[in-house]
Order: structure tokens, then C-alpha cells, then sequence
């Protein structure tokens, strides 16, 4: 079993280096990017309806059709060319765009000295108290654990340390770090995979398709037609429904607004618990798929290799292939200790790497891989899942504190789209909960459908997001993030409301 | 099967390649972060199964990998590893100093000074003796009166004297080495750093009068004690401030000192101090006067591999072969005149501190292997004197490399045969898990 295994995962391993190797960069393609870019980059300041302008304008034919340009008109218009954000240059174009941390001035030397002591003094302050019975009590009885366990403070901490006042993650730092980001959404799709050995859906309940299906669809669906009238309302130019721009935004919005944390699964009992947290698995994978598609069909204009959208989803499911298959040769090795450590980051990395270099997303592809190996026979499954899990929670807030430093508050339009992302989110998963469950054979009790019809986003939402920012960094997108971050935190404390009022209604004396 | 898993990840690289991304990008950072750290890591095990040390098979892979043959690290995204290699040199000297306790080292006081003095401090001045004599093969040297010819002689012999800590810590951690040999060297080349750091300093303010540039002595000194001192009171600190941590708060403490790491070599760069004396004083700071040293040892075993392995593929990365082919002859003899400096030199050191025979046999091996310290004084000889072209950078940094390559070779060898190799006691208890995320039910 386990040797035919392998031949065909090196099967697979050369013919996707083949596949690799043998398709060249049209020239044609990149010159023809010339003028499509000039114009993204005007419109990028502008507004995403100018964005929208430029898409049609570009999305003219190549004038030198390369080897692998589709034939047939593609399904999705070509994204026009933007330049990146300014403020997400560093971590997108790398640590040479910027230059070198500058030495700081004799005369200013002990203030940067006593900023830093102090700075660390607080750190290790915030760490005791974090870990202090008597607060973590007072957290408890506050209802504020769910707001701080999705790391919140860490990326409020980002926004402090990339504010001109502190300078702490000056763009030369944050490029430097902007790998570790990359890696972080590797980490956090690998995780997600790996957590999804299909053994767990045996015995799962007839009508879970149908819950999965509505509570991922009326999200989705209430969340792209809030897109589609804010768009409108927010936009002085001629709404089109075919803009490659408006269809991605929404696309991703919705896609992140399906995402629940398993997290809302605490307080339920172990066995329902399970059902409730297969159910939120599931909705995950519905998550990987909707960033999947829109990472390949919604390629920006002038990337080399010019594909149809559903050669590149191809091509993601062949990287995620290959990245799982690597690592599982690798991990045949039976590596120990830090040993086993550096081979999974290295394979993370590699893989995360390899996706976002070929502008796919790296969660997806990172998901396919951990998905392989928890469904591959060996006995390394546990260690892995050691590693990834100790590792996970520091990768994560590392990660966030750079999401918090990229995070763009300053539009107010994302302020709106923040309550406006909770109450359809809500909305959806409710609706869709119950009518799923309106004639279910399922025996739930009222905090199980709670959990499924009222859960707090989850970290994969976050990561989409996230994943998106960096794929398309310019324009609306930073939009999307504030919506999904500061609508997440919005949902954790109206949850948190809503479920003190629910306990104090029960303990008062009329409630029976 | 290692050197199949090498050929399929370099046959991705390639594969990738074709993608014509800019690669100045962090998404091909990330790429080669990843390539870089298995396909070192596999060929580490290579060389170790033929009898070398992983960490010249890491080095050697980042040759390989880097502009000087296949190129696929480019120049750029070496560029990106400055902050790899910042943390990297901190972890390394915060270890060095976490096991330089005073009770344990005191014994050995006379052996590192001897040590110290006839042989760094006289190979500095055989080498500097080597280039005023060989001054014909160097054409910078050329246009040179003979007091300009000394000076510059002097700053180089200095130069191409210092060590390597990084290699030392790295070698003997990967060897599980303990005893005499192993805890000289490291005492050795710990005050060699010191001394190399003052005595550049101090030799190219000379030069720069002597060569007309005019100095302020003054400032000088003051740049010095601030470089070097400061490095203390700095280390000094920032070792209360570990010790605090690792006393009061439970959990994440492997996260805070790769957090301290990170400081001391962006913000210590920044304020002109030298990161591996803020790290090397923070870490004998916390063994001396803490009771936590052995927590902090711990602690940073548990992120170092990785660190490491980037550090030393970087390195390597970094070397210039096609310098080697233009000063080749010179850079050979310097290599050959500083390796018997340095045996030759340690052996008397030994021998007169009274040292055991294993020490005077054996140490000098320890003082070879050059990387982090030695390229940056290379680089900084380059700044300070732009006068005189990038031959005599070549000429540096060709010492450099071959000693990075050779050397720890060499020195893993001495290891063996002082018997000190795999010596090391693993009482130690493993380093205790990152506080888990919260429970998350699984079904």
C-alpha cells in the first residue's frame, strides 16, 4: 500500500514539475500589462468605480496572444492592473523597495533606549496580567475571553507599533516580516486541513448537507447583495454587475462572512459537540473553495502565465497535491524534536510561498496539503498535529499584529460595512439555521442551534481576507478587511451581550 | 532519498522560476525561506553522513543555491535575510552567554588570556607582517607610502584575525560537545571579539590619519565607549528584563526572547550598538546573576534550529566565488599564514597557562572558522576605506569564505578527537510546550 503510494506521488511530483517547466511566460502578455497597469495605478486612488472604469478598459484583448491565453472568451473579465496600496507596498514588494532601517541620531539615542525599555516593561506587564488568575477571572465574568482569544489586542498592538508616533514597524521592518505573514496564512490553511480527516464525516446525519449548504448560501448571499447596494450608494459611477472588481469584492466578502468559529462550540456538550463542530468544518471547506475560485478566475491582468480560470484551479489543486505529497515523503523520515520543527516550517513556507508567488492564494493550497496528509496512512499524524497546534496560536498573533500595521481605518466606508457585515452575517446563519432545521430529523437542543445559527467568525475568515489583501493590494480590498476584522470583533461582543442578558433573564426570578 | 527531496524541491524552484514574478516580491521570499531551510537542512544531513559538519553542508548549500552558481536565491532576496540573520547572531550570542558562567570559567581565566594574546592578538600581527611583506601582489597597496603601507597592513591584519562565535556555538551545540576544548574556544573567541572590535577601531582611526583623512580622537573614543559599553549596560539590561520574565510569567516565554532577539538586532543596530555584545552581556547577565539560566537556554533551543540553518545557508548565500578567482593567490596565503598564527599561537598560549595537552593540542582549531563577525568588519573595512576600491574588499571577504567553508570542518575534527564530541550531559529537561491554543473541540 504504502509503496504504490509513493510511486504515484512522485508520479505526481514530476508531472506537475513537468507541467511547471513546460509553460513559458507569454511576452506578449506582460508587454500588452504595459498600459493596463498604467491605468490601474491612476484609478487605484481614485474609487473603486474607477477601479471598475479601467476594468473594462482593459479588459480589451491582448494585442500578442501568448502560448496558453485561453482561446474562448474568458468567464470573468481580467482585474485591471493597481499598484499597490502605499501603506501595503512593504509587504507585497519586498525588502529591497525599502531601504535599510536608518541609524537613529546620537541626540535622539536615550529617548529610542528608554522607548524600548519601556515598551518591553509593558509587554511583559500586559503578559503577566494575561496570565494572572485574578484577570483572567475578571475576563471570564466580563464575557470579553472569545474578543481576546481572537486576538484582537495583537492587531490593535500592529496599529500602535506601525503609527508614526512609535515607528516600531517601520515599512523597511514590515517588509522584512511580511514573509512571516505569508507563512502565517500557510499555517493557518495547513491547520485547517489537517483538522479535516474525512473519517470525521462518517456517520454524520442526512440533513448536515442541507445545514451546511443554507448556512454557508444566506450568509453569502445577503453579504454579496450588501456588496452589490453599498457599491451603489458609495460609488458616483453607473453600477455594472459584470465589473470583475464589484464580483471579487463581494465574492470575498461573502465568503468570509460564511466562515464561523468552532470556538461556539465551548459550552455544548461533547457529543453534539461534535456534530456542531463537523458542521462548522464543512463550512470551511465551502470557505477554501470561494477563495480558491477567486484567486483563479480573478487573476490581475499582466501576471505571466496566461490561463483560464479553470486551468488554474487546476493548477491550485496540483500545488496543494505536490506541497502535501513533499511533505509526507518528507516526513517518512521519522524527523524528532526541533528536527520535525524545521521541516514543517520549512514545507509551510515552501508551499504558502510557492502559492503566493504564483499569485494563487496560500491558504487554499496550504489546505490541500494538510487535507492529503491527515488522509495519508503513517504514524506521523499526531506529531504533526503537535507541532501545528503548539505553533499555531504565536504564528497567528504574529501575523494579526502585521494585519493590525496594514490595517487602513482612516476610509469610513469600512466603518459602515463593519455593523452593516455583522447584522447580515447574523442574519444569514439564523435564516438558514432555521429553515434548515425547520423539519430536521436533527435532535438539537436550543444552544446547539445557537451555535450553529449565532457563531463568532472564525480565524480562517480572517485569513481569507488577509490572503485576498495580499493577492489584489490595492483598491477596495482594504475595505473588505475592515469589515471582516472590525465586524468580527462587533459579532464576539454582541454575542457576548446577548448571552449575559440570555443568562441573566434565566436566573431571574419570573423566568421559571 | 535526501538527495531525491533536494532535486524535486530545486526542480520546483526552477519550475517556479519560469512564472517571471518580480522577484523582489515577498511572496518568492517566502519561497526561498522555505527552499532554503529543507534543502539545507537535507544536505546538512548529507555532509554529516560523510563525516562533515550540517552546518558546512549548510553553508555549502547556500553556495550552491546562491548567485555565485545556480542563482536561485537571488541577490534581492538575500537581501530580505538581514533580519534572519539579525536574529540569528542574537539567539547565538544570548546561548554563548548564557553558558559563560563565572564559577565554571574562572578556572580557565589564564588559558583565554594567554590564548588571547599570543594567539589572536599575534596572528593579528603575523598576518598584518604577511600583507607589508606581500604588498606586491596587491595592487590596491601599490600607489601606498611605506607608513601608509603599515597602517593599512595593520587595519587588515586585524580584519582577516577575528573569529567566530556563531560557528563555535553552533558547531559544539550540533557536536553535543563538552569539556576543556570545547569551553576555551568559546571563552576565546567571546573576548576575541572584543578585542577585534577595539583594535579596528582603534587601527583605523590610525589609518585614517596617517592616510590624511584627518581624526578626531575624541570622537573616537567616544564612538567606543558608546559601541562597547553601552553593548553592556545594554546586554545588562536587557538580561534583567529576561530574568524578570522567565521568573513572573508563565507561558510564552520562547516567544519573548525571539522577541528580545529581534530588539537587540534591529533596534540595537539602529542605535550603533553591537548586537552580539548586548546579547552576549543579557545572557551572562541572566546565568550569573539570575537562577533562571538554565530556563533561558532552554528556551532558546527551542527556536534556534530553524534560525540557524537560515543563517548559515545565508552565508553562504552570500559568498563570492568569483571574487576568489581575483585574489585568489594572496587570499590562499592569508588563509594558510593565519591558520598557523592561530594553531601555533594557541599552543604556546596553552602551554604557558599550563593548559591540559588536550587544550594546547586542540583549541586553535576552534579560533578558525570565520563568518558573521568577520563579514561585517569586511564590509565595514570596505565603508571606511572607499579608497581603495573593491580588491581589497575582495580580499577580505575571500579569507572569509574560505574559512567559512573550510574551517568548521576542521574544527569538528578537533572535537572529535579531544573525545569531547557527544560529551555533552542532556540533563537538561525538554523545553516545555507553547501555552496551547484554547481547546477547540474536535470531533
Amino acid at each position: 500500500m504504502r509503496g504504490s503510494l509513493r510511486r504515484v506521488a512522485w508520479l505526481a511530483l514530476l508531472a506537475a514539475g513537468a507541467a511547471a517547466a513546460s509553460s513559458p511566460a507569454p511576452s506578449g502578455a506582460r508587454a500588452a500589462s504595459g498600459a493596463g497597469s498604467d491605468a490601474g495605478a491612476s484609478d487605484a486612488g481614485a474609487s473603486d468605480a474607477g477601479a471598475s472604469e479601467s476594468a473594462s478598459q482593459s479588459a480589451e484583448p491582448s494585442p500578442r496572444p501568448g502560448l496558453l491565453e485561453p482561446l474562448a472568451a474568458p468567464m470573468v473579465a481580467p482585474l485591471p492592473a493597481v499598484e499597490p496600496d502605499p501603506a501595503l507596498a512593504p509587504v507585497i514588494a519586498g525588502s529591497d523597495s525599502a531601504a535599510a532601517p536608518q541609524p537613529v541620531a546620537p541626540a535622539e539615542r536615550p529617548g529610542v533606549v528608554i522607548r524600548t525599555i519601556l515598551g518591553l516593561l509593558a509587554l511583559m506587564v500586559l503578559a503577566y496580567l494575561g496570565g494572572h488568575r485574578r484577570v483572567l477571572a475578571w475576563e471570564k465574568r466580563l464575557g470579553i475571553s472569545q474578543v481576546i482569544t481572537a486576538g484582537f489586542p495583537f492587531v490593535l498592538l500592529g496599529m500602535l507599533a506601525r503609527s508614526s508616533s512609535v515607528g516600531i514597524l517601520s515599512d523597511p521592518i514590515l517588509a522584512e516580516l511580511s514573509p512571516l505573514l505569508r507563512l502565517g496564512l500557510g499555517w493557518i490553511g495547513f491547520v485547517a486541513g489537517i483538522r479535516f480527516d474525512t473519517r470525521m464525516f462518517q456517520g454524520l446525519p442526512a440533513r448536515t448537507a442541507r445545514i451546511v449548504t443554507l448556512t454557508t448560501l444566506f450568509p453569502f448571499v445577503f453579504l454579496v447583495g450588501a456588496s452589490a447596494a453599498l457599491l451603489f450608494a458609495f460609488s458616483d459611477q453607473a453600477f455594472q454587475p459584470g465589473d470583475p472588481v464589484f464580483l471579487r469584492d463581494a465574492l470575498i466578502l461573502g465568503t468570509a462572512g460564511a466562515m464561523a468559529a468552532v470556538s461556539s462550540t465551548r459550552s455544548l456538550q461533547r457529543e453534539s459537540r461534535s456534530v456542531v463542530s463537523r458542521v462548522i468544518r464543512l463550512e470551511e471547506l465551502a470557505g477554501v473553495i470561494g477563495l480558491a475560485f477567486v484567486a483563479a478566475f480573478f487573476r490581475p491582468q499582466g501576471a505571466s502565465w496566461q490561463m483560464p480560470g479553470t486551468a488554474w484551479v487546476l493548477l491550485t489543486i496540483g500545488l496543494g497535491a505536490t506541497a502535501g505529497l513533499l511533505v509526507y515523503a518528507i516526513l517518512q523520515r521519522q524527523p524528532e524534536g526541533a528536527d520535525f520543527v524545521v521541516l514543517t516550517l520549512g514545507s509551510i513556507s515552501f508551499a504558502a510561498g510557492a502559492a503566493s508567488y504564483l499569485l494563487l492564494s496560500s491558504v487554499v493550497v496550504a489546505f490541500i496539503a494538510g487535507v492529503l496528509l491527515a488522509n495519508f496512512p503513517g504514524g506521523y499524524h499526531d506529531r504533526l498535529r503537535e507541532i501545528l497546534f503548539r505553533l499555531e496560536r504565536p504564528i497567528l498573533l504574529l501575523s494579526l499584529v502585521i494585519v493590525g500595521a496594514l490595517w487602513q481605518v482612516g476610509d469610513w466606508r469600512g466603518w459602515v460595512l463593519m455593523p452593516v457585515f455583522m447584522v447580515l452575517r447574523l442574519a444569514g446563519k439564523w435564516l438558514g439555521t432555521t429553515l434548515a432545521l425547520g423539519h430536521a430529523e436533527l435532535d438539537l437542543d436550543a444552544d446547539e442551534r445557537r451555535a450553529i445559527a449565532m457563531p463568532p467568525l472564525g480565524p480562517l475568515a480572517i485569513a481569507i481576507v488577509t490572503n485576498a489583501l495580499l493577492l489584489y493590494p490595492g483598491g477596495s480590498i482594504s475595505l473588505i478587511v475592515s469589515a471582516v476584522i472590525g465586524g468580527g470583533v462587533l459579532t464576539e461582543v454582541f454575542l457576548q451581550l446577548l448571552s449575559r442578558r440570555r443568562a441573566r433573564l434565566s436566573l431571574s426570578p419570573g423566568s421559571g | 532519498m535526501q538527495i531525491l527531496l533536494v532535486l524535486v524541491l530545486t526542480g520546483l524552484m526552477r519550475a517556479l522560476a519560469t512564472f517571471d514574478a518580480d522577484e523582489q516580491t515577498s511572496a518568492g521570499v517566502s519561497l526561498t525561506l522555505g527552499y532554503l531551510l529543507l534543502s539545507a537542512y537535507f544536505i546538512g544531513g548529507l555532509f554529516k553522513s560523510i563525516g562533515l559538519p550540517k552546518l558546512t553542508g549548510y553553508i555549502a548549500t547556500g553556495v550552491l543555491v546562491g548567485p555565485s552558481v545556480l542563482g536561485l536565491v537571488a541577490g534581492p532576496m538575500l537581501g530580505s535575510l538581514r533580519i534572519v540573520n539579525g536574529v540569528a547572531v542574537a539567539l547565538i550570542a544570548l546561548t554563548a552567554g548564557s553558558e559563560l558562567e563565572y564559577r565554571t570559567m574562572r578556572p580557565l581565566f589564564r588559558t583565554i588570556r594567554d590564548i588571547t594574546v599570543y594567539g589572536v592578538l599575534g596572528t593579528a600581527a603575523l598576518l598584518a607582517i604577511a600583507v607589508y611583506l606581500s604588498r606586491g601582489l596587491l595592487p590596491f597597496m601599490q600607489p601606498l607610502s611605506q607608513s601608509e603601507t603599515l597602517v593599512m597592513a595593520l587595519v587588515l591584519g586585524v580584519v582577516m584575525v577575528a573569529q567566530s562565535p556563531a560557528v563555535v556555538v553552533a558547531l559544539r551545540d550540533e557536536m553535543d560537545a563538552e569539556g576543556p576544548v570545547a569551553s576555551t574556544v568559546l571563552g576565546v573567541v567571546v573576548i576575541a571579539d572584543l578585542v577585534v572590535i577595539l583594535l579596528f577601531a582603534l587601527t583605523s582611526s590610525l589609518a585614517k590619519a596617517v592616510l590624511g583623512g584627518g581624526v578626531d580622537m575624541l570622537q573616537t573614543a567616544r564612538t567606543l565607549a558608546w559601541e562597547l559599553l553601552g553593548s553592556l549596560v545594554a546586554g545588562a539590561v536587557i538580561g534583567y528584563l529576561l530574568g524578570l520574565y522567565l521568573r513572573k510569567v508563565q507561558g510564552g516565554a520562547a516567544l519573548f526572547v525571539l522577541l528580545i532577539a529581534f530588539i537587540i538586532a534591529e533596534v540595537g543596530q539602529r542605535l550603533h550598538f553591537d548586537p552580539l555584545l548586548v546579547a552576549l552581556a543579557a545572557g551572562m547577565f541572566v546565568r550569573n546573576l539570575t537562577s533562571v539560566g538554565d530556563e533561558l537556554h532552554r528556551h532558546i533551543a527551542a527556536p534556534a534550529l530553524p534560525v540557524y540553518i537560515l543563517f548559515f545557508a545565508g552565508a553562504g548565500a552570500n559568498l563570492h566565488l568569483d571574487v576568489l578567482w581575483v585574489v585568489g593567490v594572496p587570499a590562499v596565503l592569508y588563509v594558510l599564514v593565519r591558520a598557523a598564527g592561530l594553531l601555533a599561537g594557541s599552543a604556546l598560549g596553552a602551554r604557558l597557562a599550563e593548559a591540559p595537552p588536550v587544550v594546547r593540542r586542540y583549541a586553535g582549531f576552534g579560533l578558525l572558522p570565520q563568518a558573521g563577525l568577520a563579514l561585517a568588519l569586511s564590509m565595514l573595512f570596505a565603508k571606511t576605506f572607499p579608497e581603495f576600491g573593491v580588491e581589497a574588499a575582495a580580499l577580505t571577504l575571500g579569507v572569509v569564505g574560505i574559512n567559512e567553508v573550510v574551517a568548521p570542518a576542521l574544527y569538528r575534527f578537533a572535537l572529535v578527537r579531544s573525545g569531547e564530541a557527544g560529551k555533552k550531559q542532556r540533563s537538561l529537561p525538554p523545553a516545555p510546550a507553547t501555552p496551547l491554543p484554547e481547546p477547540q473541540p474536535e470531533p
